[in-house]
């Protein structure tokens, strides 16, 4: 494994759940997440080039952008904010989304949920570290969309690890 | 709209009789009847998931024999689960960005800063 994954750690639970702990103060990694000027500067994978950054955080308030890869290719996102509790708690809706700011699916999986709710949760710790939670889950999702996130949920939060016996363990129903 | 494989496969894990069937399957090849035993349903109603499965490269069904054994094909569900992967991934990358930002940040601001007299009586750690 590699030492980002050493590093962060995943538990299994309804929701899909991964944190890291960060050595820096709490009002920093805060201030990272919710001034755009801030999330400009590293949200998004290494490489692409920011088309739009637009944020108006409060509750009803949206974060609204667009990244280019170095072969041009185009990705919108869009959070749309719930709860806004500086510096400890941001909840918002995430999905994919197009230049107008519209709500779109998954590139790939058309059975992937179209909104997912991510709670994030900023906590103190001794050192003047935080550590930073993320918790994902589908939002409002369809049958459908519950049980597509559902079957990928354990590979998610282990891997399935290509073995068959795991596999078998994770396909299983969980009903008694 | 033709699905792409990904889908197929996505729509065919869906469903929890589907996913119980991959389950027994992964403990060994199987025949129908043997299947459809443990779900109480009719052979019919097997066959029609088994079809979905078939077509979603999840499992194979023999030709040869009589009884036509289903066999699971995990190279499918290694697709699925290198999708899901990058989702954690997904969240890995940000914050392996985040701490490179927060580490420059600090740093440029330790260095912007002048000293506070307070500074020079604290012990050096670190």
């Amino acid at each position: 494994m590699s030492a980002a994954a050493a590093k962060t750690q995943t538990t299994a639970s309804p929701d899909f759940v991964i944190s890291r702990v960060f050595d820096a103060p709490r009002e920093l990694v805060w201030k990272a997440m919710t001034e755009p000027e801030r999330m400009k500067e590293w949200w998004g994978p290494k490489g692409f080039t920011v088309l739009a950054a637009k944020m108006d955080l409060r509750p009803g308030g949206s974060y609204h952008y667009g990244m280019a890869g170095p072969d041009g290719v185009q990705m919108w996102g869009k959070m749309a904010y719930r709860e806004v509790e500086a510096p400890s708690r941001l909840v918002f809706i995430n999905s994919f989304s197009d230049e107008a700011g519209g709500v779109t699916r998954h590139p790939m999986a058309p059975t992937w949920p179209l909104e997912m709710l991510s709670i994030l949760t900023f906590e103190e710790l001794p050192g003047g570290k935080t550590k930073f939670t993320v918790r994902w889950s589908p939002h409002n999702p369809t049958a459908e969309e519950q049980q597509t996130f559902d079957a990928g949920h354990a590979s998610m939060t282990q891997g399935w690890g290509g073995t068959l016996d795991k596999l078998a363990a994770y396909l299983a129903p969980t009903k008694a | 709209m033709a699905l792409d494989s990904l889908s197929m496969t996505f729509q065919a894990l869906a469903d929890p009789t589907r996913r119980a069937i991959l389950a027994r399957l992964a403990l060994g090849e199987t025949s129908v009847s043997e299947l459809a035993e443990p779900f109480e349903m009719s052979l019919p109603a097997v066959s029609k998931h088994l079809k979905v499965l078939e077509g979603a490269g999840l499992i194979t069904r023999s030709r040869d024999a009589q009884w036509r054994p289903c066999k699971l094909e995990p190279t499918a569900l290694k697709t699925v689960d290198d999708w899901l992967e990058r989702y954690r991934r997904f969240w890995e990358e940000r914050f392996d960005r985040l701490e490179d930002y927060l580490r420059e940040i600090q740093a440029k601001d330790k260095a912007d800063k002048p000293k506070k007299p307070s500074d020079k009586k604290r012990p050096r750690k670190k």
